[in-house]
């Protein structure tokens, strides 16, 4: 003991200056933890990036391990032990950080892969092969880089591990795709299990289970369906979150055409026009509220009425065309009704302001009749996933028959879908959104895209 | 089966797949389905030859391939008998026309040889304009479904004229007219069916650019200068002198051509006088081109068309004027008369521009030629409502529709 506090007397330099360089660079690393901590909690609120948490958890205790490594490292070198010892010392502390480094990296990798897969406990085959993946190779990278420390050749292990990797790689070769596409489609949150979807190759079903080759649905006949990620991940799918309703009878898709027919009756004048048409039946009136969008179904806003239209384009009367191309036809039960709702708006304007305008010859107002041939087209519905996906493919006229032509002039009160929807499927919510659309504020083609939106945002 | 005498188009069915949408070809097949068992004969006065004729070689095989039993049979006549029915169609139109009393009994003689030696076999008999009209007189004897189909402008129709057809016209089931305006007091259904242009012929089909440029090379046009068109025979009522007059007036402001492509018919002496003038109005402008263009040069008049950067038909008096359409179908802006069967094609400041006078066509061409997004917007928009309305396969629907009602009534038909 005496022995000892005399060598310490004489040498107490070669004992306090390595400690005091530990502790300094033990200091100093809290001290740039704080700082990096600070920083990175700014950066944070900046870019809000979700890894952030990970990255902090996983690294607050190892910096300052790194620093206590760096601190003993140069600690031994400023000492006055030998070489031989200095160098073993080296190589110890060297490995330690590799093997720290490594747990670190490989710990965020976990994490951060966990967070893009929305899967927390890694419970997903794919998550779990990726999470497996990522440690391997930090692991062998390690591996590597402590042989490497050693002195160990590492080149003839990375030849084999590139053999090897070579040789799993051909053999995967098909899967491997599946696996990218479950990883994507998983880090997407586009699909889940109980999730009922619909492929653009005609396979719908539930999903049942999600592994990390391919997807399994069971189709509304009970069939087992497996789907390969890849083709999944390649395919247009429309994802409806719950199972389909099956209802209780099919809709039939029709389509409806027309015949003018022409009435031979022509009006040049305000005074022509309102007395020929109280004569006119709804087959008349109708053709003229519905002849221009029919016809230029491309335009929108599409103008009103024909009886608007000419009154203003033809006649110059912009008052009166503007009151009747703002007679809401969606508020009207029947086409009897537009038609008294015209002749009341014409008439009240000529009690007030007599018009003698005339029409230039070969412009005046021919009278025609609508006649409308309806016709059963192939396409059938058993559920809202079938009815969007015929809804896409039907001719306008299919579309315009249900839903122009089934309120007013079939007097259905409101369109041929929301009939259906709400009866044989009992969805009285998405009926009545499909009801409140006017359809007369769309083209055709736009409100083909309206319903099939409401019917998708439904069942998200 | 369809007669296989005479020049029909070779189109298929499915070759408008593309351009109307396959829903629209399956309709017209379920259309020819309810056709089942009829037979349709289509009689007219020439196989080749005229609009009638261009039409029916297209309709007949089309109809064909759709499932429909459709014939196509011509009446026969000598010269003297064409004569008179040439007389009829101008006096129709609305010329004046002298026919005396032989050339009414000439008329009824040969449609009475034709009564006796054309077989009638159709379950529908399908008559088209005004030649063999009379063979309606058959009906009471053999009964079967009659339709007389108008191709000719009857907006103003001679009295006298009007009134001898008028009696064979009445004995039909049902009438079918190209546009409102040429609508009659008839006791009988008339139905609106306006012509149509074939998107796949030589007049309507894409070109290649140097299609195009060959041809303006071909007739000295110039390739880098704005070009106005208009395509019509040399005839004082599509006024081509207006046209003249108009751009005269915006070229004083705006670099751009003339072009008045056209062609004199052998029957029309007056197009060659009318040819004459127009030259002489055109005087030494090296910016208006008057084209002779010679009968079935449609790809010519189609690569005129494709190079415009507006298209006019400034008529005075029109019958339907497909010109139009087939102007809209390449998505060029017009500028169109609102005459005959115009503004069925053209809704004022959404598919084109109607004009009612030589100002007014000034007026148009200035807006056309300095504002391109409109003009562009015009073409596109014509385009569409051409695609929508005014193809072949429309008129095929139409006419199956109309075949269909006869056996219906009704506003509303359950097929």
């Amino acid at each position: 003991m005496t022995q000892w506090l005399e060598w310490l007397s004489d040498n107490w330099t070669i004992v306090l200056v390595p400690f005091l360089v530990f502790a300094s660079i033990y200091v100093i690393g809290l001290w740039i933890r704080i700082l990096l901590f600070r920083y990175l909690g700014g950066w944070h609120s900046w870019t809000k990036w979700r890894g952030h948490q990970a990255v902090a958890n996983s690294t607050r205790r190892p910096i300052l391990d790194w620093f206590i490594l760096l601190g003993a490292y140069i600690a031994v070198q400023v000492s006055a032990l030998s070489a031989v010892y200095k160098l073993l010392a080296g190589l110890i502390i060297s490995s330690l950080f590799i093997i720290s480094l490594a747990w670190v990296v490989a710990n965020i990798s976990d994490k951060l892969i966990r967070l893009y897969s929305d899967d927390e406990n890694a419970s997903k085959q794919p998550t779990r092969i990726g999470v497996n993946v990522s440690r391997a190779i930090i692991g062998i990278i390690a591996a590597l880089g402590i042989l490497s420390v050693w002195g160990v050749p590492v080149s003839p292990f990375l030849l084999i591990i590139v053999v090897i990797l070579l040789v799993i790689g051909l053999a995967l070769r098909d899967t491997i795709p599946n696996y990218i596409s479950g990883l994507q489609m998983s880090s997407g949150k586009q699909i889940k299990v109980g999730d009922f979807i619909k492929l653009d190759s005609g396979e719908a079903g539930q999903i049942t289970a999600i592994n990390w080759q391919n997807t399994q649905i069971k189709s509304l006949q009970g069939e087992d369906i497996i789907i390969p990620n890849s083709k999944l991940a390649r395919a247009t799918l429309v994802n409806y979150g719950r199972p389909l309703k099956k209802a209780t009878d099919p809709f039939h898709f029709y389509t409806r055409l027309h015949l003018r027919e022409l009435t031979g009756l022509k009006a040049g004048n305000l005074t022509e026009l309102v007395t020929i048409l109280k004569d006119m039946p709804d087959a008349v009136v109708y053709y003229h509220v519905h002849h221009f969008l029919e016809e230029h179904l491309f335009l929108a806003p599409e103008p009103a009425n024909d009886f608007a239209l000419w009154i203003s384009n033809t006649l110059g009367n912009d008052i009166l065309g503007e009151r009747l191309a703002s007679i809401d036809t969606f508020t009207l039960p029947n086409i009897s009704a537009v038609k008294t709702r015209l002749i009341d708006t014409i008439e009240d304007y000529l009690r007030n302001n007599p018009d003698s305008r005339k029409a230039p010859e070969e412009e005046e107002f021919h009278f025609v009749r609508s006649i409308s041939f309806i016709l059963p087209t192939p396409y059938v519905a058993h559920d809202l996933g079938e009815f969007v996906e015929v809804l896409r493919k039907v001719t306008i006229d299919s579309i315009y028959f249900h839903i122009y032509e089934a309120r007013l002039r079939l007097q259905k009160g409101t369109n041929d879908f929301s009939i259906w929807i709400s009866d044989s499927l009992g969805e009285k919510e998405l009926a009545d959104r499909i009801s409140n659309i006017d359809p007369y504020v769309y083209t055709l083609e736009n409100l083909r895209s309206r319903i099939i939106e409401q019917v998708e945002a439904y069942f998200r | 089966m369809i007669d296989q005498h005479h020049g029909q188009s070779t189109a298929k069915i499915e070759d408008y797949e593309p351009i109307v949408g396959r829903g629209y070809i399956e309709e017209l097949r379920l259309l020819g389905a309810r056709l089942s068992g009829k037979t349709i004969q289509n009689i007219n006065s020439t196989y080749v030859g005229g609009g009638v004729a261009e039409i029916l070689s297209h309709l007949v095989p089309l109809c064909n391939q759709i499932g429909v039993d459709i014939h196509w049979d011509i009446i026969k006549g000598a010269g003297p008998f064409f004569d008179v029915t040439k007389k009829f169609h101008n006096a129709l139109h609305g010329k004046i026309e002298t026919l005396t009393e032989e050339e009414f009994a000439l008329f009824m003689e040969t449609s009475q040889n034709n009564l006796r030696d054309l077989p009638l076999y159709g379950d529908i008999i399908f008559i088209h304009d005004p030649q063999p009209a009379a063979l309606v007189l058959k009906k009471k004897e053999i009964g079967k479904k009659w339709v007389w189909r108008c191709h000719i402008d009857l907006s103003d129709p001679d009295p006298k004229v009007w009134g001898f057809l008028h009696n064979f016209v009445v004995g039909y089931d049902s009438a079918i007219f190209s546009s409102p305006n040429f609508a009659q007091k008839l006791p009988i259904p008339q139905y609106l069916i306006p012509p149509s242009i074939d998107p796949l012929s030589d007049k309507n089909r894409d070109l290649l650019p140097e299609t195009i440029n060959s041809v303006l090379k071909k007739y000295n046009l110039n390739l880098d200068k704005p070009m106005v068109v208009q395509v019509s025979r040399f005839d004082y009522l599509k006024d081509p002198i207006g046209v003249i007059a108009a751009f005269e007036r915006v070229r004083h402001n705006l670099d751009c051509q003339l072009v008045l492509a056209g062609g004199t018919a052998s029957d029309d002496p007056e197009s060659i006088t009318v040819l004459k003038d127009v030259r002489e109005r055109a005087g030494n402008n090296p910016d208006i081109h008057i084209l002779d263009i010679p009968p079935n040069s449609d790809i010519e008049i189609n690569a005129l068309q494709r190079a415009a950067t507006v298209i006019m038909q400034k008529s005075l008096k029109e019958g339907f004027a497909l010109t139009v359409s087939e102007a809209l179908w390449k998505k060029k802006p017009v500028i169109a008369s609102a005459v005959g069967g115009i503004p069925l094609q053209v809704k004022n400041r959404f598919t084109g521009l109607l004009v009612h006078s030589i100002d007014g066509a000034v007026y148009a061409l200035r807006q056309l030629l300095t504002n391109q997004e409109f003009a562009a917007w015009l073409g596109e928009n014509g385009h569409q409502h051409v695609k929508q309305n005014f193809l072949i396969t429309r008129e095929l629907r139409d006419y199956l529709l109309c075949f269909i009602y006869l056996y219906s009534s009704g506003d509303v038909v359950y097929l």
